[in-house]
């Protein structure tokens, strides 16, 4: 098992320089000349000259390139926006994201899995299809549109929660539900689908033939068989909110990691986008891991392997 | 003596009803669309900055709301007989937010200091000042190159808002974290700040102007124009910027929420490519400035919150004169085109690029256009594009025979508030891109020489005469169709007053006050 994982975190290192490689050609391939956004529209020619010389803008690609990495590598890169440690300013809002993202999926999951079992215990009823048909609302419903229905009911008529902004508790109910509404309904799918696929096997039928309890059976063999699938998804799920929720974010002023990279996107903030992809795809990386190690706590089978 | 007393008694009554207006203490939830970037303002470019910064700082002079100049940290100053020497006499008594002594050296150290360094307004102050001597302890002179007209606008420019020499000696290497660290004289002083959530300031009990009303602010960045809108109806916050056009209609008689809609110094207009032909035919400029109703898109399009422009220069920056501009006349318009060579049989076709978002309606603004220039039989394709890449196509081209684009929408104000602000970057000849922002390719020789006379002269009535004749020539030329002055609207809670919107796009809370 310790080799297992200690060979998934050496495959960071080559994800880590593609990534790095990636993100900053996708940056200096798009136009737009962040030393001109940056000094303003009513900028000096010595202005935008002075800012490119700051960050090595007026430098070939594999120049740039060999710099950035440097400057990721002792910390030293600046982002051209405030002229700050990247990371100084990634790390703030990436804590907000793993805030939100944490609330939000734990959420998803209760909600997903209870509601997944219902249905697939109560398979073909009313009941089923009542949850079915939430479920498909809710991967439909654009997060936008959720958001402002949200803020609008919640907010503007019934008064009970602040329409947007970071603060107590009060403040992160309605973008965690905002943002976990489509991941529990996938959740919920899931769930239901594994449930049914196991739940037709022939051990759960020798089960039902033994006597054993009707709640045993759905929670201790159909429940924990059915798992392994609705793990991933969770953990995919959570690995897509840790990227950041720009619309959600967006909406209640969350200020969290994904509206902050494209910000930067939109201010050709080069060195911020770049190491923020960089710690998108680790943390993505990282989860997958997590989800894996589950696999085998779930699964005496695969521990063995 | 008994009518003496009365008098004191009626004076005094009326005294403390007027200081009732203002009700002290509150915490002021102000909403905006982005984070300030920086709080050293000379390193700013962005009006979020800018914004916050005029709260924590004070400058030498400062601007009204109708744009004019008045003291601030200066007393007073006079001006040389030939124009070129400023000396400012200083406040007493004033001391930056740390207790360091405000004086005529910590002038000459901030000036000195952005001078001196690469900072990104730094080439604001560069070209005109040639030293700053400390005359005494209160008395402090600006030397300048020549004798700039515009000089003590660029000192009531954010830019110009000075900060503590300690902070500076401490800093002065790491311009990202002076920017962090901002210390005024301002009414309010930073209390915390948290990247991309909030900048809470408190109130500065010792200020030199008298504490202000409010105990303290809460700048809180929420991109959603609609969501700010929503917390200021729901009580959860006291100001919104920027209150869509559409919401201005509807929320004019609510009972929560008080709109203000207050002018701008923000000029929209189509440039041409005059290097691209037809455009540079002025009958086709003429033409398509005929062709366009400017009220109908003030109205129509911007739902009253603009002006139709009828020169470069909004009429609050100084130095506006009317030209009278084009009035809407597309029989004229066709007559033009016509003696141009279109006609409906040989219709001009061009494309019209266009931010989306920038400014308000600005994309709108270029559609309905389209559809105007049909009616006269002009052809208009329109293409939006994203900001940061519209810039670089307009501004970055190395030679005019880069520059792509024939006609193109933008918006400038200038953040002086001055004349110069407007013409020397986009009229001067010498001001071609790269290495200036006149992307017209404009030329005139007498408006040349007009802007270069408004610029070095120090007498006002003068250099309003070179402005009135440079805009004059500018209207007829017609490098631009000059559209509308946009107006700015913002959302307060019906509790709150006091609130000031400056012209420069900047809405300052420095003076309100909530009722009980």
């Amino acid at each position: 098992m310790s080799n297992f994982i200690l060979r998934r975190l050496l495959l960071l290192i080559p994800i880590f320089i593609g990534v790095s490689i990636l993100s900053f050609l996708m940056m200096h391939l798009i136009p737009g000349d962040p030393a001109r956004i940056m000094a303003g529209q009513d900028a000096t020619y010595q202005e935008i000259q002075s800012i490119r010389v700051e960050f090595g803008l007026d430098k070939s690609l594999p120049v740039q390139y060999v710099l950035f990495m440097k400057g990721v590598m002792d910390g030293s890169l600046k982002s051209i926006k405030t002229q700050r440690p990247v990371l100084k300013e990634i790390y703030p809002r990436f804590l907000n994201t793993l805030e939100l993202s944490l609330v939000s999926i734990v959420i998803s999951a209760f909600l997903g899995l209870g509601f997944g079992i219902v249905a697939a215990v109560k398979h073909n009823s009313w009941l089923d299809n009542l949850v079915m048909g939430f479920s498909l609302f809710g991967i439909s419903m654009p997060v936008f549109w959720l958001g402002i229905l949200l803020i609008i009911v919640f907010a503007l008529i019934l008064g009970w929660l602040p329409a947007a902004g970071k603060g107590g508790i009060q403040h992160i109910i309605l973008p965690s539900i905002t943002l976990g509404m489509a991941t529990s309904a996938i959740i919920a799918r899931m769930t239901r689908a594994s449930m049914l696929q196991v739940m037709n096997q022939d051990f759960i039928r020798t089960a039902d033939a033994f006597g054993i309890p009707q709640r045993k059976i759905i929670y201790k063999y159909t429940l924990k068989n059915a798992l392994i699938p609705v793990v991933t998804v969770i953990g995919l799920q959570f690995g897509y909110m840790l990227g950041g929720a720009v619309l959600t974010e967006s909406v209640f002023g969350w200020p969290g990691l994904g509206r902050f990279i494209v910000d930067s996107i939109f201010a050709r903030d080069y060195p911020v986008v770049q190491v923020g992809i960089m710690l998108i795809a680790l943390t993505f990386v990282l989860v997958n891991l997590l989800v894996d190690i589950t696999y085998a706590f779930l699964d005496p089978r695969i521990r063995r392997r | 003596m008994r009518k003496n007393i009365l008098v004191l008694f009626l004076v005094v009554a009326v005294f403390s009803m007027s200081m009732a207006a203002g009700v002290y203490g509150g915490i002021f939830n102000y909403l905006t669309g982005a984070d300030a970037k920086t709080l050293f303002p000379a390193n700013a470019t962005d009006n979020p900055s800018y914004t916050v910064a005029r709260h924590i700082f004070d400058g030498l002079v400062k601007f009204t709301t109708d744009m004019k100049i008045v003291p601030d940290l200066a007393k007073s100053w006079d001006i040389s007989k030939d124009g070129t020497i400023y000396t400012f006499h200083l406040r007493k008594g004033v001391k930056f937010q740390d207790g360091t002594p405000f004086n005529a050296q910590a002038v000459k150290t901030f000036f000195d200091y952005v001078l001196t360094h690469k900072l990104r307004r730094t080439s604001l102050y560069k070209p005109y000042i040639k030293s700053v001597d400390v005359i005494d302890e209160y008395t402090v002179a600006f030397h300048l190159n020549f004798p700039f007209g515009g000089f003590l606008h660029t000192l009531a420019h954010g830019a110009g808002l000075i900060v503590d020499p300690a902070m500076i000696k401490k800093y002065g290497d790491n311009p990202g974290e002076l920017g962090r660290h901002p210390v005024g004289t301002g009414p309010f002083e930073l209390v915390e700040w948290k990247e991309g959530e909030i900048i809470k300031l408190k109130a500065n009990p010792d200020y030199w102007n008298g504490r202000p009303y409010l105990d303290g602010i809460n700048f809180k960045v929420i991109p959603n124009d609609m969501t700010r809108l929503i917390q200021v109806e729901t009580g959860g916050a006291e100001l919104t910027v920027r209150v869509p056009p559409i919401m201005v209609k509807k929320l004019k008689n609510d009972k929560r929420v008080n709109i203000m809609v207050k002018p701008s110094l923000r000029v929209i207009y189509l440039g041409f490519n005059l290097k691209k032909k037809p455009f540079d035919d002025v009958r086709i400029r003429q033409a398509l400035n005929y062709a366009i109703n400017k009220k109908e898109l003030c109205s129509v399009i911007m739902q009253g919150l603009a002006t139709p422009s009828d020169s470069p220069l909004s009429p609050l920056t100084w130095g506006y004169s009317s030209t009278g501009g084009y009035p809407y006349n597309p029989e004229k318009a066709k007559e033009l085109l016509k003696e141009a060579g279109y006609d409906a049989n040989h219709p001009l076709k061009f494309e019209l690029v266009t931010p989306r978002g920038r400014y308000l309606n600005d994309y709108e603004t270029a559609v309905a256009i389209q559809a105007m220039l049909k009616k006269v039989n002009v052809d208009v394709s329109v293409r939006a594009m994203e900001w940061g890449s519209y810039i670089s196509y307009l501004f970055s081209n190395p030679k005019p025979s880069d520059a792509k684009y024939q006609v193109f929408l933008l918006g400038w104000a200038p953040s002086t508030g001055d004349a110069d602000w407007v013409l020397r970057p986009l009229f001067y000849s010498k001001e071609w891109p790269p290495y200036g922002d006149n992307n017209t390719y404009y030329s005139n020789p007498e408006v040349d020489k007009l802007i270069l006379a408004g610029m070095k002269e120090s007498n006002p009535e003068k250099r309003k005469e070179d402005y009135a004749k440079a805009q004059k020539i500018i209207v007829q030329d017609a490098p631009w169709v000059f559209l509308y002055n946009l107006q700015q609207a913002v959302a307060t809670r019906k509790d709150v007053h006091g609130v000031q919107i400056l012209p420069v796009e900047i809405v300052l809370a420095n003076n309100a006050w909530i009722a009980k």
